[in-house]
């Protein structure tokens, strides 16, 4: 599924003052491309993400999800969360199910068997029985990506899901996470702050600027996959960005 | 170390009997009618086992009890999920709760009887007003208290405003109500046994009450005793729910 974005403002008004969080944002994503939304924080990628989502609204413009207006949240637009939010009184193979059992009530059989699956591919098949505070921060989100995926959600908006994991295991995460775009073809709009999960993820990061925040730049990346941190290319790439970012890093 | 702390709450318990025993039966210091031996509470408390006015009188008061929290109940948790909901219809009912609120239940009881009459609906009105606020400001604060991320989640999962509340806001808000029911109860039993001594022929406090006026402070004890006890038995109830509630 295509996302487009239109001329998209937004601004906060907070006790003192009002705060421009993005403006005049303009960005094509193709079908099943996966894209980063890389800056400083208070450059507006989180907002511009959460009305993606339809969990905020544009003062201005419009957003198209596959030729349609987004008015609100949905479930073509799957979101996963930087803090935690499975739902604690649910074990996990009823929080990746809470989805499908609103959508595909009277299936419940065939949900939890998918689910099973699922989790199964994702090594959390010991887990299912488990409760969220049972599991590590690397697991829930596994199985919040999971919950989402499960719920045959064609576009995934991930805002900084992996910002409060280790590094050795974010890696593995992030591996994970192409593995999955891959299989279903899905279409990830992922913010991060962290140049290398960047370099490393996206076909395209959309680099942002603040004050108020705007696209500064999109850079292609061409490499192929799975991406070796230490190979040439790679550090060339993450060094140009690093010199993109470091115009506003003053 | 275990066994020590095991017993160490009963150690206080029966030193008091033993100098309650001795000031009273033994050594003659306060007469009976100022406070009652040991020996004369258990004869008391032997005559109304045997005739069942014990058991029906302290069976009447649990059923006033529960009358009183379950109608509160009834009222207070909806009306609670509904006002949690709307900071605009929790704006236009602030006022009227909160002059309510600190009201002792007691103060309402010659309205009670004027309403009700002397009896059981009078008492469980009581006890109604004694608990229901607790359990809608409880309410409401577990309804505000919900994670906004859980609720954003399961809309971006499919859910309708009506999934959110009931699959959301309902089980996250369990914890605060169950805590509201707690302190509810303990309210409820308050106000059961002062408007069983007012406006009421029967249970634990029109027990306590006659008995007085009949010179029979045995009986006091008793029903003292045992307000004591369901008390406790509340109590314990209430955490082994918050034990199994671990979100």
């Amino acid at each position: 599924m295509s996302i487009d974005v239109n001329n998209v403002s937004k601004s906060f008004i907070t006790k003192d003052k009002d705060f421009t969080a993005v403006k005049d944002i303009n960005l094509h994503v193709d079908d099943g491309e996966f894209i980063c939304l890389l800056g400083p924080s208070g450059c507006g990628k989180t907002t511009l993400l959460r009305m993606i989502g339809g969990l905020e609204t544009p003062d201005s413009g419009e957003i198209y999800a596959d030729g349609n207006l987004v008015e609100g949240p949905s479930k073509d637009r799957g979101f996963i969360f930087q803090q935690y939010s499975l739902f604690p009184w649910l074990n996990v193979l009823d929080n990746v199910t809470f989805g499908l059992n609103i959508t595909e009530n009277d299936k419940k059989e065939e949900n939890i068997q998918a689910a099973e699956r699922y989790l199964d591919r994702v090594g959390l098949s010991d887990f299912k029985y488990s409760y969220p505070h049972e599991l590590s921060g690397g697991m829930k989100q596994r199985v919040a990506i999971v919950r989402s995926l499960l719920n045959h959600t064609p576009i995934l908006l991930m805002d900084e899901p992996f910002s409060a994991v280790d590094m050795q295991n974010r890696h593995s995460l992030q591996e994970q996470l192409l593995g999955v775009w891959k299989r279903f073809e899905t279409t990830i709009v992922f913010v991060t702050h962290d140049v290398d999960e960047a370099v490393f993820l996206a076909d395209k990061i959309v680099i942002m600027d603040k004050n108020p925040g705007r696209i500064q730049q999109i850079v292609e990346v061409d490499l192929p996959r799975i991406r070796k941190r230490d190979s040439k290319e790679f550090l060339d790439l993450l060094e140009y960005v690093e010199s993109l970012l470091g115009v506003w890093e003053d | 170390m275990d066994v020590k702390n095991k017993f160490l709450p009963f150690i206080l318990p029966i030193i008091i009997l033993i100098v309650w025993y001795l000031i009273t039966e033994q050594l003659h210091l306060i007469p009976y009618y100022v406070l009652p031996s040991p020996v004369d509470v258990l004869s008391a408390a032997y005559k109304i086992i045997i005739n069942g006015s014990l058991l029906k009188n302290t069976v009447d008061t649990l059923i006033k009890v529960f009358l009183g929290i379950g109608l509160a109940s009834l009222i207070a948790i909806p009306l609670g999920i509904v006002l949690g909901w709307s900071r605009t219809l929790e704006r236009f009912c602030s006022l009227i709760i909160s002059i309510l609120r600190p009201v002792p239940p007691i103060a309402w009881i010659p309205f009670a009887i004027l309403w009700f009459g002397i009896g059981l609906s009078s008492a469980v009105f009581v006890i109604f007003l004694g608990c229901v606020f607790t359990v809608l400001v409880y309410t409401i604060d577990g309804v505000r208290r919900t994670d906004k991320v859980l609720v954003e989640s399961a809309q971006t999962l499919g859910a309708s405003d009506w999934d959110v509340l009931t699959k959301v806001i309902w089980p996250s808000s369990i914890p605060y109500i169950v805590s509201g029911l707690k302190v509810g109860v303990s309210i409820g039993l308050m106000c059961t046994i002062s408007s069983e001594m007012i406006a009421s022929t029967s249970g634990l406090g029109y027990m306590i009450l006659t008995a007085s006026q009949l010179f029979d402070p045995g009986t006091t004890v008793i029903g003292i005793l045992v307000i004591g006890v369901i008390g406790i038995a509340f109590d314990f109830v209430f955490r082994r729910i918050q034990e199994r509630i671990f979100w």
